[in-house]
């Protein structure tokens, strides 16, 4: 198959890269960038564990071919601590006991940062609507809420 | 004993796995990478029941695919979970074979460099089938009399043949039940059906092997059990223990799949023996739904009780749907009267389970362990016996319920303890008044669309399966303790953490006993050349088993500590106490009284390297002598649209007997996911089978296996929690278990509040809104409990009957 060059900025950091035409994004992620916080839950969109943001956007990664994704900006769970400081959302989700085994947790927390950095204060519903896509078979999901509703007050706090 | 101060028990800290895991570091079975690691590909049957007649992978192997089918596996019978001591361990696994039982059953596998080509490869290969009758219920599977499943299975080096595709039987007996229901005043019978529930754990179950120059193998797998996954591996592949190194990863949940070692594991084993390189086995999601689920039980329950509200007699038969393989249902059998007994005390009962072969997905463990089926047929004929007898339901459970200083055995009739903490009353009382229990009104008095039901169920789990005399269940955990020079701390154990915090329990119960700073105690990686044995994080046993083990182990290290440090502080070691100086972010022993005496830890340990004395450490196997009963119970409110059947959880308070709680957040945290577990049970979850093809009807996707989301539970505000406030005296300083009770009542529950709001109790898990839509209409009619649907032909009744001839 004939192979691509594609040019990826992941978190923060340029990649130039040849890839397949059928290649798909988690893959490139995991196996060629040695990211591996982005999950394989199920490989057919239906988890939301591959979540990561594209442009600021949160994409299925297990959806999404490499080659599509080229010329974009991509955050990984490995890309949102600044500094060696935790953003908030890690922090909160932390603190709330809102990680069990974690699997969804780099997902979840992406799917999170992608609403907070687009409405900083959402309501409850749209927080749901915002993670709907993602499973959590742990935790009942009701300290994943309150975490993120933690790290939305902190955020807005800071912003202020 | 009893509860004192604690500097870390009971308080809130950030997990110590938790930086890890909320930036991605995390390692699970999935994420392991090695050099020159290949990716294998599972080939699973489609077809329910065929035997291969012919098989060619010369096309995959042209590919420069390594392939394996069952010539090339070790031709032993085996059980894939050891939790169980060998003479209730039945034997019907092989890692492979030319004849499989279901569909998605595995009969070959191939690696290659890429995952692209070890999938080309798979789609390379080409077998011929000899197809054989499928029985994708339990009836049929009963009625065959050739054709069977399996034709004989192995218990130890005992052959035994298998008739009627009955998998295993299992009968039990106290007193006399025809002369205890002849005293009973009202007697309630039904039928209840439980449903085969998927773990739909988020990380399929993976694993990765690295076969070693000296003829062993590394193996990350997604297990609970590494030190069982070891043992079986060495077992079958014919390798010394000593060259079997499991490797403790996190794993992506489990909920009771991992307890068994996953035959993924065994064949990524195979494949990277054969390969000669490290080999990594991703399954895709169908995969997995095909390899693993909760045991369905359908099961007559008849209960008598005089006026005064006794218990007299009760009566229960069983029948389980085990699906293609045993993983362990000779004891599931037991531990199903197990619960039963030991939620209320009855003199005379009397018990039969069959457990039956189906060309289904294998049933296994999945939190509660046949807890959440029996709880919700007791809890829900105790509500029903109150009712008759004009009793309030909190009231006739506490007179009946086994608490303080009666003997329960929960995990089965062989593993029988007394019970030492009983936080049942507390749970019941104050539960009820947060609820508002006094106001609940009867369902006669419902009207409207919309109406409002509260209901409330009770149970537990036992805190593992110790026990004061060894029964059929292995149980111990082997733990290391080492006080490190600059007086920090490894502790070193096999158990696993399966979210819930147990290794953050074990890492404060060592805090706290050694006096030393929570954040200078580190849980060492483990593997099973570093580990001694445990038997396996199940069963709710890793803070109660577990941490008492730890804590053991910590006390013993702390008397090396002890003996050292009066020689530099020249007073007996009787005098010597132990506190964290957070100052100085150090532990120190001080002489009691004399408190400038004082040495840190740190300085003590280095001494005694200096001085050659050793170091401060300890190892040691250590099995509890019980297994008490953490008890939870739970009032819940919903609203049940009648016009279509859709029920909204509104209100939920949870009370948990938990002894002494060492991680209050994570603990809550278990009480949410349970519920959430359990609900999803009680309202929505289940698989099915196409009676035709033997495939799931939910064709191995997520989206046609409908969990409760985000939206489906009360907020935070409306899911109020509390622990009892008791001590478990046998416990690692007072703390029993939670896990598994946090699911146990829950479907109990949550069908007890849908009778309070529609006046019907429904005997069927799930309760689909179109049942309750047909059975609103039915009572019209004057129907008030709603029973699972009725072959005539095919009641327990008459399966019972038929296994009489033989
Ligand atoms: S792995 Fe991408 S949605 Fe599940
Ligand atoms: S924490 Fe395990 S799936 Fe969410």
């Amino acid at each position: 198959m004939n192979e691509r060059q594609i040019v990826l900025e992941v978190n923060g950091k340029e990649y130039k890269l040849t890839v397949k035409p059928n290649e798909l994004l988690i893959n490139v992620l995991r196996e060629r960038l040695g990211l591996m916080g982005t999950k394989y839950g199920c490989g057919v969109g239906e988890c939301g564990a591959c979540t990561v943001l594209m442009d600021g956007n949160p994409v299925l990664s297990c959806q999404m071919l490499a080659l599509s994704a080229s010329g974009s900006k991509i955050t990984t769970i490995e890309g949102i601590a600044q500094n060696g400081r935790l953003h908030p959302l890690q922090e909160a989700f932390l603190d709330e006991g809102a990680v069990q085994c974690g699997f969804c947790t780099p997902g979840m927390i992406l799917s999170a940062k992608a609403l907070l950095d687009k409405k900083p204060n959402p309501t409850d519903m749209e927080i749901k609507e915002a993670i709907r896509g993602n499973i959590c078979r742990c935790t009942g999901y009701i300290n994943i809420l309150r975490a993120i509703k933690t790290a939305s007050l902190k955020l807005s706090e800071r912003s202020r | 004993m009893e509860k004192r101060d604690y500097h870390y028990l009971g308080k809130d800290f950030p997990r110590k796995d938790g930086f890890a895991r909320v930036t991605g570091k995390e390692v699970y079975p999935s994420d392991v990478a090695l050099n020159g690691m290949f990716f294998g590909k599972i080939l699973r049957s489609p077809h329910p029941h065929a035997k291969i007649k012919s098989i060619d992978t010369s096309e995959a192997e042209k590919m420069g695919a390594v392939c394996i089918t069952y010539r090339d596996v070790p031709d032993k019978y085996f059980n894939v979970r050891l939790v169980s001591v060998p003479r209730s361990t039945y034997m019907d696994w092989q890692i492979l074979s030319n004849k499989v039982r279901q569909v998605g059953e595995p009969f070959a596998a191939v690696a290659a460099e890429t995952e692209e080509l070890a999938q080309r490869a798979a789609e390379s290969v080409k077998v011929e089938w000899e197809i054989l009758p499928s029985y994708l219920n339990t009836e049929d599977a009963m009625n065959a009399t050739e054709n069977l499943i399996h034709d004989h299975v192995y218990l130890e080096d005992e052959k035994i043949e298998i008739k009627n595709n009955i998998a295993c039987m299992r009968e039990l007996t106290e007193g006399d039940v025809t002369a205890g229901f002849k005293e009973a005043d009202v007697i309630v019978e039904n039928e209840f059906v439980t449903p085969r529930v998927y773990h739909c754990q988020l990380e399929p179950r993976s694993s990765v092997c690295k076969p070693e120059p000296d003829g062993g193998v590394t193996v990350w797998p997604s297990t609970q059990a590494l030190h069982n996954t070891r043992i079986l591996i060495g077992e079958l592949f014919d390798i010394p223990l000593n060259k079997v190194n499991v490797v403790r990863v996190t794993g992506g949940g489990h909920f009771g799949s991992g307890i068994h070692t996953n035959r993924v594991i065994l064949i990524n084993v195979a494949l990277a023996l054969k390969a000669g390189t490290p080999v990594k086995i991703i399954p895709d999601r169908e995969g997995d739904i095909y390899e693993h689920c909760r045991y369905p039980v359908r099961y007559t329950l008849k209960v008598g009780a005089k006026k005064d509200g006794t218990l007299v007699a009760g009566e229960m038969k069983a029948l389980v749907d085990i699906g293609s393989h045993h993983i362990q249902a000779f004891a599931f059998l037991g531990v199903l009267v197990g619960w039963w007994h030991s939620l209320y005390r009855c003199k005379n009962l009397k018990y039969k389970g069959i457990a039956v072969y189906t060309n289904k997905a294998p049933s296994c463990a999945m939190q509660g362990y046949g807890a959440p089926q029996v709880t919700f047929g007791v809890e829900t004929t105790m509500s029903m016996l109150a009712e008759k007898l004009g009793m309030d339901y909190l009231e006739f459970r506490l007179k009946n319920y086994v608490g303080l200083g009666e003997t329960f055995w929960g995990q089965g009739p062989t593993v029988r303890s007394t019970i030492r903490s009983d936080g049942v009353e507390e749970l019941i009382t104050r539960g009820a008044e947060l609820i508002g229990w006094n106001n609940r009104q009867p369902p006669e008095k419902k009207t409207g669309r919309y109406r409002r039901g509260i209901g409330m169920a009770r149970g537990f789990h036992t805190s593992g399966t110790g026990a004061p005399v060894p029964g059929e269940v292995k149980d111990y955990t082997t733990a290391m303790v080492k006080i490190n020079e600059d007086g920090s701390v490894d502790v070193l154990t096999s158990l696993m953490d399966q979210g819930g915090g147990t290794l953050d329990a074990a890492a404060k119960l060592v805090a706290e006993e050694l006096g030393v700073p929570f954040d200078k105690v580190g849980i060492s990686p483990a593997d099973t050349r570093s580990t001694g044995y445990d038997v396996c994080t199940h069963a709710t046993r890793g803070v109660y088993c577990g941490g008492g083990a730890v804590l053991e182990v910590a006390r013993k290290a702390k008397e090396v500590l002890l003996e050292y440090a009066s020689r530099i502080l020249e007073a007996p070691v009787h005098a010597l106490k132990t506190r964290p100086d957070l100052e100085r972010e150090q532990g120190e022993v001080y002489v009691d009284g004399m408190e400038e005496k004082s040495i840190t830890i740190a300085e003590v340990a280095q001494t005694a390297m200096n001085n050659d004395w050793g170091t401060a450490i300890f190892a040691k196997s250590h099995r509890m002598i019980a297994c008490p009963p953490a008890f939870t119970t739970f009032f819940v409110e919903v609203e049940v649209d009648t016009e279509t059947g859709r029920v909204t959880i509104e209100r939920v308070v949870a009370g948990s007997d938990a002894g002494v709680v060492i991680n209050p957040s994570l603990a809550r945290g278990q009480i949410h996911g349970g519920f959430y577990r359990g609900a999803g049970m009680a309202l929505l979850e289940d698989t099915h089978y196409d009676e035709k093809t033997g495939r799931l009807t939910n064709l191995g996707l997520l989206t046609d296996y409908k969990m409760l989301g985000p939206e489906d539970l009360p907020d935070e505000e409306h899911f109020q929690t509390f622990f009892a406030n008791t001590y478990e005296p046998t416990g690692p300083m007072g703390a029993k278990g939670i896990g598994e009770a946090a699911l146990n009542p829950v479907p109990a529950a949550v069908a007890s509040a849908i009778q309070n709001a529609t006046g019907i109790w429904f005997t069927k898990l799930p309760i689909l809104p179109e049942d309750i839509v047909k059975a609103l209409r039915q009572k019209k009619e004057g129907i008030a409990t709603f029973e699972p649907e009725k072959d005539k032909n095919h009641t327990i009744e008459r399966e019972f009957l038929k296994i009489r001839s033989f």
